[in-house]
């Protein structure tokens, strides 16, 4: 689903935020990036989803090298793939159903298409009973599940996660983690970008380490060291 | 494909709103600078109602009395072609009747009372002439002579008449069209500015546009209907004013005293409805540029 191949990027002149990473993610996978602050996570996130273009290198998602995707094509790209961040990222001017539904409305999906996903997807957040609520309204942990929401609605292929539990408290992880397992379990590949110990030692999943832009473990069924 | 057009105007709308004094600020600048190119357009159709006979290097005009007969005519005509040296034969014109009532209309366009006198039976014809010379005395010494034939009523030299308004006029039309295009660029960058800040105002927005997989077309096409949107309303102010200005100036002028030449200064209906059309136009693309320009510039964020 995803392959880099000796992928290094360069920011400015000097400063190296990836050097020479490669790795395969076959679909579904369930993938932990670890490192400390400025490792390279974020850097890689961006990479996959074509913030950032590479230095050198290839990335691969799909059977496609977004690196020679036109830049009219990266809408499409885009599509594929869901976002979550540590600062969820919702308009503050819209409610929770606005927020989900923004998603779809902005690519161009018809009403009735809109009316009938949103609810399903905050059902499967948990936050069915919540959607005409404001985001200020809401806890650290439903506005992840209403980022998350957002980030799923579309059916995405692939799912990024960059520090989703950065800002909320280990029970309210919990959750989020249990949400975020139950959408890897429809097939959907979730890549999350973490320097959260528990959640990584909880769930024993593929680990990636990163070490100031290099790779220096990949491993099945990993904890985070 | 509705519920994409929906989304555009609601948004423009929206933004329209929340920014209500930078776009204020920007309607009136384009609508200030596009008044001054519709200002410009009626002072020069109106000088060029007063210049009109004057029109294509003629100097001299030899005025025929209406009832002169066809021999007479003929006579001045073969003495003016008997001077190739000082007059360019080639671009001898004579205007007869039909002809020269047509020219006299636009002439006396704001003076109905001397229009009312002339009609294309009593009118004079002329002959236009355009001399080869540069000499002036050579020409004035000219009109002397010709003054003397029989069957002219008159013999007007442009160096008496309107060589002052034509410089005017050429003057006045320099500086009022650079003042208007400075004032259409500052229009430009004030919509620039006023879309760049809906922009900046709106940012995480489109961040989350650009993730979710909006193209930029459907992100900036909001931004641009609202830079249009802006001048276009400039243009529609400025064409009020333009309306506003022009008839106070028509009825200044009618009230005159006829045959001062003044009257001519005035421009007919149909002439300043093109020109509100134009400056639809102009305001509409100048809108659209800024905007683009802007939403072009500020779409990687």
């Amino acid at each position: 689903m995803i392959r880099l191949e000796n992928v290094t990027k360069i920011y400015g002149t000097e400063t190296v935020a990836v050097r020479d990473a490669s790795f395969d993610i076959p679909k579904s996978q369930f993938v932990f990036l670890v490192g400390p602050s400025g490792s390279g996570k974020s850097t890689l996130l961006r990479l996959i989803n074509r913030q950032e273009q590479p230095e050198r290198g290839d990335v691969w998602v799909a059977g496609q090298n977004i690196n020679e995707l036109p830049a009219s094509r990266v809408p499409h790209l885009r599509r594929s793939m869901g976002n979550v961040f540590q600062d969820y990222k919702l308009l503050l001017n819209k409610t929770v159903f606005e927020n989900v539904a923004f998603a779809l409305e902005v690519i161009g999906k018809p009403r009735h298409v809109i009316a009938r996903q949103v609810p399903i997807v905050l059902d499967l957040v948990g936050l069915a009973d919540k959607q005409d609520r404001f985001p200020n309204q809401l806890s650290g942990g439903e506005q992840q599940r209403v980022s998350i929401a957002r980030a799923f609605v579309n059916r995405p292929l692939i799912m990024l996660a960059d520090e989703p539990t950065g800002n909320l408290d280990p029970t309210t992880s919990e959750g989020i983690m249990g949400l975020l397992d139950e959408i890897n379990q429809t097939g959907t590949t979730v890549i999350m970008a973490t320097h959260d110990h528990r959640v990584v030692n909880a769930m024993r999943r593929r680990v990636i380490q990163l070490d100031r832009g290099v790779i220096v473990r990949d491993q099945e069924r990993g904890v985070y060291e | 494909m509705f519920s994409r057009i929906a989304y555009a105007f609601r948004e423009t709308w929206e933004s329209f709103r929340r920014n209500l004094t930078l776009t204020a600020a920007a309607v009136l600048t384009s609508a200030v600078s596009l008044l001054l190119v519709g200002a410009t357009f009626l002072i020069q159709r109106a000088f060029e109602n007063l210049l009109v006979q004057w029109r294509g290097d003629v100097e001299m005009i030899v005025f025929v009395r209406s009832d002169a007969s066809a021999e007479q005519v003929t006579l001045i005509d073969s003495v003016l072609r008997a001077s190739p040296t000082i007059i360019d034969v080639e671009k001898l014109r004579y205007l007869n009747k039909t002809e020269s009532y047509e020219e006299a209309k636009r002439i006396f366009a704001g003076d109905p009372v001397t229009l009312g006198l002339l009609t294309p039976e009593t009118i004079p014809t002329q002959f236009k002439v355009v001399p080869l010379s540069d000499d002036p005395t050579l020409v004035r010494s000219l009109s002397d002579q010709y003054r003397t034939l029989p069957g002219v009523e008159a013999v007007a030299l442009a160096e008496d008449e309107f060589e002052v308004i034509s410089t005017l006029s050429n003057f006045i039309r320099v500086v009022t069209l650079i003042t208007s295009l400075v004032l259409l660029l500052v229009a430009v960058g004030l919509i620039w500015n006023t879309i760049r800040t809906a922009m900046f105002a709106r940012r995480r927005e489109i961040e989350v546009m650009k993730l979710v997989g909006a193209t930029n077309w459907f992100i900036r096409i909001p931004f641009m209907l609202e830079g249009l949107l802006q001048g276009l309303i400039g243009g529609v102010v400025s064409c009020g004013g333009l309306w506003v200005l022009n008839s106070a100036w028509t009825s200044g002028v009618t009230s005159f005293k006829p045959g001062t030449g003044i009257s001519s200064l005035v421009v007919p209906d149909s002439y300043l409805t093109s020109v509100m059309f134009i400056l639809l136009g102009i305001g509409a693309f100048v809108g659209a540029v800024g905007s683009a320009i802007a939403a072009t510039r500020f779409l990687d964020v």
